[in-house]
């Protein structure tokens, strides 16, 4: 459908990825990737308008998969709203506990998600374009 | 050697060991003391009260001596007068026939002189020369009582002139200077010119008992060394102490010494000296006998004397015998060294005893001692080595079991905290993991029945099918937070939980994420959250951990949410204090009674009411709060009006306090 808003998500649960793609598809168009290396070809390829990134991925990590988004010149400027869990990560904070560095995500959402939530911050961030 | 044991009080002394010897010490000493010293004088006063009834005992067998003499002087007399010859002889008038007769006698007996009067009592014949005759005997008491037909033998004082009619010799043998004496009385004279005899006489009778005449005679005791000689031999057999005579023995004309063993300093006999004036007063003027110690010429003697009485019973002379001191001063200094001798040896012995003793009871408490500031520092491995038989030997033996169990026990208990620690360490990365994997599908879960509920998926056709989503998804939700308390319970009783301090905003790290996280709830319960003194909140920032941090918030809020009744209102809110951030989360609604206000805080504990059992909760949520809050150096209480509002309130101090990072 033209008009809609497309949205990437990246994260190695596909039951979740399944129930986050069921919250959304009724407003955006839902385009999924289940590891950081296909989730950076698929922003490339889709450039989708915003992208729901998990932190906890094995092989390429959220944390990792975030700075090459940001670092690259094609995808670096589609908002990225970061699913985390309270132990790898401080929440809503900048830092990442292991590293201690800052993540240069848009926005940053607690799991267990709740779904309705998940749009409204998906709408936001599509709200400061 | 001894072990060095703090006393408070008591000796002022550090060691047992100094302090049983020093009573040892002092028992010994006093009590050998105290019967060296009664035990010396009870012998010394025995010894010398010996010393003194044997110088009586020899004052009384010179006395018999002096006697016997005298007994002998009259014998030969008596026996004379006797004799036919003599009393034919003086019945004729025979003055050459007696003469001769009576001058053998003399010389054959050893008299100085022999005399014969009348039955008037004139002098018939002398039997020296120059044979005087014809003077008046008969004034003389002795003479007078023979004339009375008695036999009378004594010592008589005789006077120059009469010695002279005896015989000139007799007088130059009286004759004698006094010798200075220091201790002597004063006397005017300085010279003795009359004699001291052992007289005797005897009547001669005839045979109708008429008397004839008188026959009297008799030794000089001037310079006449028979008898105290003789005394000497019997009484003190001669002997000799360390070169001196042990007796000795003199006769004293009045106060002059007339006839002596005692020698002077250059070993001549000590005539012509004279007696000392305590002695005179009490013998010559008292007539008392005098037994005592006395220095006598050179030497200490045990000394009595006795005055010698004439026929009359008048005091002319004195007998003394004397027993050398020194023996018994020796002996009683031998008794007197020999207890000293035998105190010390004991005393010596005692002490060795003592030290042996007492060793025997410190040395074992010192290892003691020192066993036990080991085990004090950790060191179990060491055992006392005491072998005596006694109570410290038990109390080793019983030291050593203690110590070996300690240890054991030690041992058993190093090990139980290592499987412990391991123990805990893998329950907590179990709960750490299982939480975490429980979060994922929780997560899926909760999505999809939120959908279901929401009819994102498709319409819900009848109340059953709601009912059965909304059922699943509270308990859903119920599971979640569980699993959220019992992860922030793990990792606040972990054992290396640290408190990573960060300086941040205390609003936009900690807050802001729970507020957008409970607004779905919020919403759902029509409640409302007011944020109080919004500005400065939103500004300020403190050290503190934000994911624990943010534990209280959530808890706090949840709490709220819970409690409050539907519609109501939840402010949360923030006062700067002078020491401290104080941050607070204030519902209406049922309140919290009075006594439980410090209750609500502990483990497990919920509120009672069918309400919170519905609701679900782990009792947790406010317990692991404080245990952050406090972690972080602050407080944590409630202030409630019972029906009408609960009001949590809790401080974070300013800088710097609290702890940074926490091994439990």
């Amino acid at each position: 459908m033209e008009g809609r808003r497309k949205v990437l998500v990246i994260d190695d649960e596909p039951d979740l990825v399944e129930m986050i793609r069921m919250a959304l598809e009724s407003q955006f168009e839902v385009v999924t990737a289940y590891n950081g290396k296909e989730g950076l070809e698929k922003a490339r390829s889709a450039k989708p308008d915003a992208i729901v990134l998990d932190i906890m991925m094995p092989v390429k990590d959220g944390f990792t998969t975030c700075q090459e988004l940001k670092g690259d010149s094609e995808t670096s400027s589609i908002p990225v709203l970061i699913l985390t869990g309270v132990e790898e990560h401080f929440g809503r904070s900048k830092y990442t506990k292991a590293s201690g560095m800052e993540i240069e995500a848009e926005d940053f959402i607690t799991k267990p998600v709740d779904p309705n939530e998940l749009v409204r911050r998906v709408n936001a961030l599509l709200k400061k374009d | 050697m001894w072990a060095r044991l703090k006393i408070p009080g008591g000796l002022p002394f550090r060691s047992l060991g100094s302090k049983l010897i020093f009573s040892f010490l002092l028992v010994v000493l006093a009590g050998g003391l105290a019967s060296t010293m009664i035990g010396t004088r009870m012998v010394g006063n025995t010894i010398m009260a010996e010393a003194q009834k044997k110088v009586r005992h020899d004052l009384d067998s010179a006395w018999m001596v002096y006697q016997e003499k005298l007994r002998r002087i009259q014998d030969v007399l008596h026996l004379t007068a006797k004799r036919d010859l003599i009393m034919r002889a003086v019945t004729g008038g025979q003055v050459e026939v007696l003469r001769q007769e009576l001058e053998r006698v003399r010389i054959d007996y050893g008299l100085d002189f022999l005399t014969l009067t009348d039955k008037k009592g004139v002098v018939l014949t002398r039997t020296r020369t120059p044979y005087q005759g014809g003077d008046f005997q008969g004034n003389d008491e002795m003479v007078r009582r023979a004339l009375k037909k008695e036999i009378v033998a004594a010592t008589e004082i005789v006077p120059q002139e009469e010695l002279a009619k005896e015989g000139p010799e007799l007088v130059r043998q009286v004759y004698m200077e006094f010798v200075p004496t220091p201790k002597a009385k004063e006397r005017p004279e300085t010279r003795e010119t009359s004699g001291m005899m052992l007289k005797a006489a005897v009547p001669i009778l005839d045979i109708n008992n008429n008397i004839l005449g008188v026959l009297y005679g008799g030794n000089l005791l001037n310079r006449n060394y028979e008898i105290v000689d003789k005394i000497k031999d019997i009484v003190f057999k001669g002997e000799r102490y360390k070169g001196k005579d042990t007796g000795t023995a003199t006769i004293f004309q009045w106060d002059l010494r007339i006839s002596t063993n005692v020698k002077d300093k250059s070993g001549l006999r000590a005539i012509g000296t004279r007696i000392a004036r305590d002695v005179y007063d009490q013998v010559l003027e008292n007539g008392r006998a005098w037994i005592d110690r006395a220095f006598v010429v050179s030497e200490w003697y045990i000394a009595a004397y006795e005055p010698i009485r004439n026929i009359k019973g008048e005091i002319v002379g004195i007998l003394y015998v004397g027993t050398l001191e020194e023996p018994y001063t020796d002996l009683r200094n031998n008794v007197i060294y020999s207890f000293f001798g035998v105190a010390f040896l004991g005393l010596v012995l005692v002490l060795f005893l003592a030290f042996f003793i007492t060793r025997s009871i410190t040395r074992p408490i010192g290892k003691l001692a020192q066993a036990t500031e080991k085990i004090a520092g950790g060191d179990f491995s060491h055992e006392v080595s005491i072998q005596s038989k006694d109570e410290v030997g038990h109390l080793a033996f019983s030291f050593n079991r203690m110590t070996r169990t300690l240890k054991d026990t030690m041992e058993e208990l190093y090990v139980l905290n290592n499987k412990l620690q391991e123990l805990n360490r893998h329950y907590l990365e179990m709960v750490g993991f299982i939480t975490h994997e429980l979060n994922q599908p929780m997560g899926v879960l909760k999505g999809f029945l939120i959908l279901l509920r929401d009819e994102s998926l498709g319409p819900l056709v009848n109340p059953n099918q709601k009912k059965a989503v909304a059922t699943m998804l509270r308990n859903v939700n119920a599971l979640i937070n569980m699993i959220q308390k019992y992860l922030q319970l793990g990792r606040i009783e972990s054992g290396k939980m640290e408190v990573n301090k960060v300086r941040i905003p205390i609003f936009a790290e900690a807050l802001s994420s729970i507020l957008e996280d409970e607004k779905p709830q919020l919403d759902a319960r029509k409640m409302q959250m007011i944020v109080e003194n919004e500005e400065a909140f939103r500004k300020v920032e403190g050290e503190a951990d934000p994911v624990l941090l943010r534990i209280v918030f959530s808890n706090l809020i949840g709490n709220a949410i819970k409690y409050a009744q539907e519609g109501g209102k939840i402010w949360c809110g923030f006062k700067e204090e002078p020491e401290e951030l104080l941050f607070y989360v204030k519902n209406e609604g049922r309140g919290i009674p009075a006594d439980k206000l410090t209750k609500v805080f502990e483990k497990f504990t919920r509120l009672e009411g069918e309400l919170e059992q519905r609701r679900g909760g782990t009792g947790l949520g406010l317990f692991n709060a404080k245990e952050v809050v406090e972690r972080h150096g602050g407080r944590i209480w409630v202030e409630s009006e019972e029906g009408k509002w609960a009001n949590f309130l809790f401080t974070l101090p300013k800088g710097g306090k609290g702890e940074s990072s926490l091994n439990r």
